[in-house]
């Protein structure tokens, strides 16, 4: 991504002049006091998506004093009132503006960045539209539902010089050790890394419930095809058995993707191949026990659920060192979201920079991939395509819903 | 057990249990080195559109339509095109069915929709990279359907062509600006990839004006530097 001058802090009245409830008296908190900067040099926020993940989230953002945040949407207004409230809370005022939809919030042009932690069928159009309404965006883990998506996030955020980070804190805190063995130079020359994570998603039948007061389940569903309500396929809980939308093809691609996000994500950073994409994908059935093998063009191998290999254990090259390489990190300080809050004041990539999390994610859906067709593939990182391969290429993406389209 | 499947698949609806359906599922994924029983499944598959009035039951055969559907399935998929209750599981399988009868099926059904069933046939164009229906898309940047204008300008920004450059550079309508804003840029970057500077660098020099918002501003001069072969990272 390339890097531009520092945004100049847009002056107070610009903000006074948005289409929103703009307190007349201009208060201690608007000009900042002891270390809180005055509003004019706080990155003005709001969040799309306020449930489990999101809660969180606008937690970390509402804690930040280089942070305002101004605006919240959520198809719940249970989750839409809450989430209102904590932030007048936060701010003693009433000032935080709810929207039931997104693209209201995207429209101001007073917010600088927004934090989306939607089900993942909403990511890639709300990270697309956010980019185009010149907005920096912290979106949540996974970030792609599908493997055409990644490139068209991607593309929007280098056209219009936006930080988008990917969401997953783990990648680096979770698997220091080995990360630091593996970029450390003592493990020598690195063969192959291994993760454990599942099941895939499965599509869902669940019978019709009525929908409860307050959710806008249209609006819910967006891209996805049509389902009846059932509090089982919408509910946010982190279980991948059926009580979840991350159970369900439709909204998520199961733990694969999900907790993949994380453990994709800290193997390819530990073997440093996070800037690349898998050329082949092996698929194995060993005796029922099914497994796939990713093939990195340097010859590092990937492998996910391989008998007798543990979460993230490293084949290195025994009797050998390398020269050790310095680990990346954070900017900034309060972990992945003063990270993404530093990179939206100096313009620098993200820790999590959209690109390295779709090549995460990537991983997972090529894995999946192989496994839902039950055979081996090739990949075309370049084309983005299974080379000659009509029957994989139809997994690549889906239909979306009348009316959205990225 | 697949005639039996078949048989349950008539009267699937939410709430029953999927496994009935399994043998269907395995015979898509076990008829893929065999194409004559893939063919025969595909054929079953499309007659049973047309045997149920389950919604639920039409939504399971696109999905598997979608995997294994060709040019044979085609008229069974677009006649639910215009019903509002099919039309987007229609697209789902449509969509990711390679060749040309697709994209005929589409573009006949974009002249017989209206509304959001009319944006869906403009995003599954866009989505396929359909040249030919450039013309059509051109049409409806000035809907007076707000939605379909905008559908109509990300449909030509996908496909990305010097042809839907030109359709949405002609275009004035106010209340498609951002979609179209974007949709050019899109289409000059495919434009300086294949090494058409010249009018990639029209589009880029069109939004590096005043009057437009920063970061599309922004996109222009890093555009302009990319055409003059520097690097803007």
């Amino acid at each position: 991504m390339g890097r531009h001058p520092h945004p100049t802090r847009r002056e107070f009245i610009k903000t006074a002049s948005a289409a929103v409830a703009i307190p007349y008296i201009i208060t201690s908190t608007a000009l900042g006091q002891g270390d809180t900067p005055p509003a004019s040099d706080r990155i003005v926020m709001g969040g799309i998506g306020l449930g489990n993940m999101g809660s969180g989230d606008q937690d970390a953002y509402l804690g930040r004093k280089d942070v305002q945040y101004v605006a919240v949407s959520d198809v719940r207004k249970g989750q839409l009132d809450a989430g209102k409230d904590k932030a007048d809370k936060k701010y003693g005022n009433k000032d935080c503006q709810a929207y039931g939809d997104f693209r209201e919030l995207l429209a101001r042009d007073d917010i600088d960045a927004v934090h989306i932690a939607t089900p993942d069928h909403w990511h890639a159009i709300m990270v697309i539209e956010a980019c185009k309404s010149g907005k920096d965006v912290y979106c949540q883990k996974p970030e792609t539902l599908t493997l055409r998506e990644g490139p068209l996030m991607i593309a929007a955020a280098r056209r219009y010089g936006r930080v988008v980070s990917g969401g997953s804190q783990r990648v680096l805190e979770d698997y220091r050790e080995i990360v630091d063995k593996c970029w450390g130079g003592e493990l020598g020359p690195i063969k192959s890394i291994n993760v454990n994570v599942g099941p895939l998603s499965q599509m869902c039948n669940l019978a019709a419930e009525d929908v409860p007061a307050g959710m806008d389940w249209e609006m819910w569903l967006g891209p996805a095809a049509w389902a009846p309500y059932n509090s089982k396929r919408c509910d946010g809980n982190f279980g991948t058995n059926g009580n979840s939308w991350r159970s369900y093809l439709d909204y998520s691609g199961g733990g694969m993707t999900d907790w993949g996000a994380h453990h994709f994500g800290g193997a390819t950073f530990a073997v440093d191949v996070r800037e690349l994409q898998p050329h082949e994908i092996n698929f194995h059935d060993d005796n029922g026990k099914q497994y796939v093998e990713l093939v990195y063009p340097n010859g590092i191998t990937l492998t996910h659920n391989k008998p007798g290999k543990e979460n993230l254990e490293v084949e290195g090259t025994p009797g050998e060192k390398r020269e050790a390489k310095p680990v990346p990190s954070y900017s900034g300080e309060g972990g992945i979201y003063g990270d993404f809050i530093e990179c939206v004041k100096t313009r620098q990539k993200p820790f999590r920079d959209i690109e390295l999390a779709v090549n995460s994610t990537a991983v997972s859906h090529l894995a999946s991939a192989a496994y839902r067709l039950q055979r081996s593939l090739k990949w075309d990182s370049a084309k983005q395509e299974f080379p000659g391969d009509a029957e994989a290429n139809r997994l690549l993406d889906r239909a979306r819903r009348e009316p959205w389209q990225l | 057990m697949l005639d039996q499947a078949f048989e349950a698949l008539k009267t699937l609806d939410w709430g029953q249990d999927l496994a009935p359906l399994a043998p269907i599922d395995e015979a898509v994924i076990s008829s893929h080195s065999d194409e004559s029983a893939r063919r025969e499944l595909e054929s079953r598959l499309a007659a049973t559109l047309s045997m149920t009035d389950s919604r639920d039951a039409k939504d399971y055969v696109c999905r598997k339509l979608m995997l294994i559907g060709t040019a044979a399935s085609v008229p069974a998929l677009a006649a639910l095109l215009a019903k509002p209750e099919n039309s987007h599981v229609a697209r789902f399988a449509l969509e990711r069915i390679p060749g040309k009868e697709v994209n005929e099926a589409l573009r006949t059904a974009l002249e017989s929709v209206a509304g959001v069933l009319k944006v869906g046939m403009i995003a599954s164009l866009g989505s396929r990279g359909d040249e030919d229906s450039v013309p059509q898309l051109a049409k409806l940047l000035g809907d007076s359907d707000h939605q379909v204008a905008c559908a109509a300008a990300k449909a030509l920004g996908a496909i990305g062509s010097g042809k839907a450059a030109h359709a949405l550079a002609t275009s004035s309508s106010e209340a498609v600006k951002q979609d179209a804003t974007n949709a050019m840029l899109a289409c000059a970057e495919n434009l300086l990839a294949a090494g058409d500077k010249a009018n990639a660098l029209r589009v880029y020099k069109h939004f590096a004006g005043e009057g437009q918002p920063k970061h599309v501003r922004l996109a222009a001069t890093r555009g302009m530097l990319a055409c003059a072969g520097k690097a803007s990272e």
